[in-house]
């Protein structure tokens, strides 16, 4: 159903998932399936922003949905944001303040063993 | 006269042709990226209220509709239901967002009773001036 895609990839026993475009109420639940997914696997996760072009609170709601899920399993998760201030999708994680409550990196190697670590926080 | 008069079907996969037709509004009118940026955003979450949460789900025909108005440095948009009316809306996916979100992307904004007290409109107003730092990069 998405029109953007949304890829599931593995890196060092850790699931990637990259989300490229822009993702809205239409997408959200295909990228649902996928953190669940991988959470169900008990995987720890990695979700890639970095080539993502917009998201809106539907697409926050399923990362937070995959936070807390990932929390409950003792699963590492973290986000790849890039780091410009301001940018589209790290706009919104500003502007309602939810920078802090996930585990941000800037580069897939640097989240990639995070997660590993079981970094979810 | 609108600058921009869109009506479609209440339906999630519409939200982006509403975003993208805003989006080139925008451009049009010399907004900054960052503006522009916002006003998506905004525009969005309003859309997705009006699609996860104006109608019940058995409504046949249910409309998304958004009006757009440039005056001067401003611009006016208007996302309007023919739905269930105000205190039905709880924000984009439950998480209560989309409201705190407009009103944190916009200069002015407004929620009420849709012309005729049918459904409801949120009435959002956005500066060209309003970018956080303006970028005359013209970065996209």
């Amino acid at each position: 159903m998405s029109a953007e895609p949304i890829i599931l990839d593995r890196r060092d026993g850790v699931a990637v998932v990259r989300v490229h475009g822009e993702h809205d109420v239409f997408t959200a639940p295909a990228l649902r399936e996928q953190v669940h997914a991988a959470i169900e696997q008990s995987a720890p996760l990695v979700i890639d922003l970095s080539g993502a072009t917009f998201i809106d609170s539907s697409v926050l709601a399923v990362l937070l949905g995959g936070l807390r899920r990932a929390r409950e399993a003792d699963l590492g998760y973290t986000l790849i944001l890039p780091g410009d201030e301001g940018a589209p999708v790290r706009r919104i994680f500003e502007v309602t303040g939810l920078v802090p409550v996930f585990a941000i990196q800037a580069t897939e190697p640097e989240a990639v063993a995070a997660a590993s670590a079981g970094v979810n926080a | 006269m609108s600058e921009l008069h869109l009506v479609l079907p209440a339906a999630p996969e519409n939200v982006v042709v509403a975003r993208q037709a805003i989006t080139g509004l925008c451009e049009g009118l010399g907004f900054p990226s960052r503006a522009t940026d916002d006003v998506r955003l905004a525009v969005t979450e309003a859309c997705t209220n009006v699609v996860v949460h104006a109608y019940a789900a058995d409504t046949a025909a249910a409309q998304l509709e958004v009006e757009a108005n440039a005056v001067d440095q401003d611009l006016h948009i208007t996302v309007r239901d023919q739905g269930r009316g105000m205190g039905v809306f709880t924000g984009a996916a439950g998480l209560g967002l989309g409201l705190p979100l407009i009103a944190a992307l916009t200069r002015a904004v407004e929620m009420r009773a849709g012309p005729g007290g049918v459904g409801t409109e949120i009435a959002m107003t956005f500066s060209k001036d309003d970018a956080d730092g303006d970028d005359a990069d013209g970065r996209a």
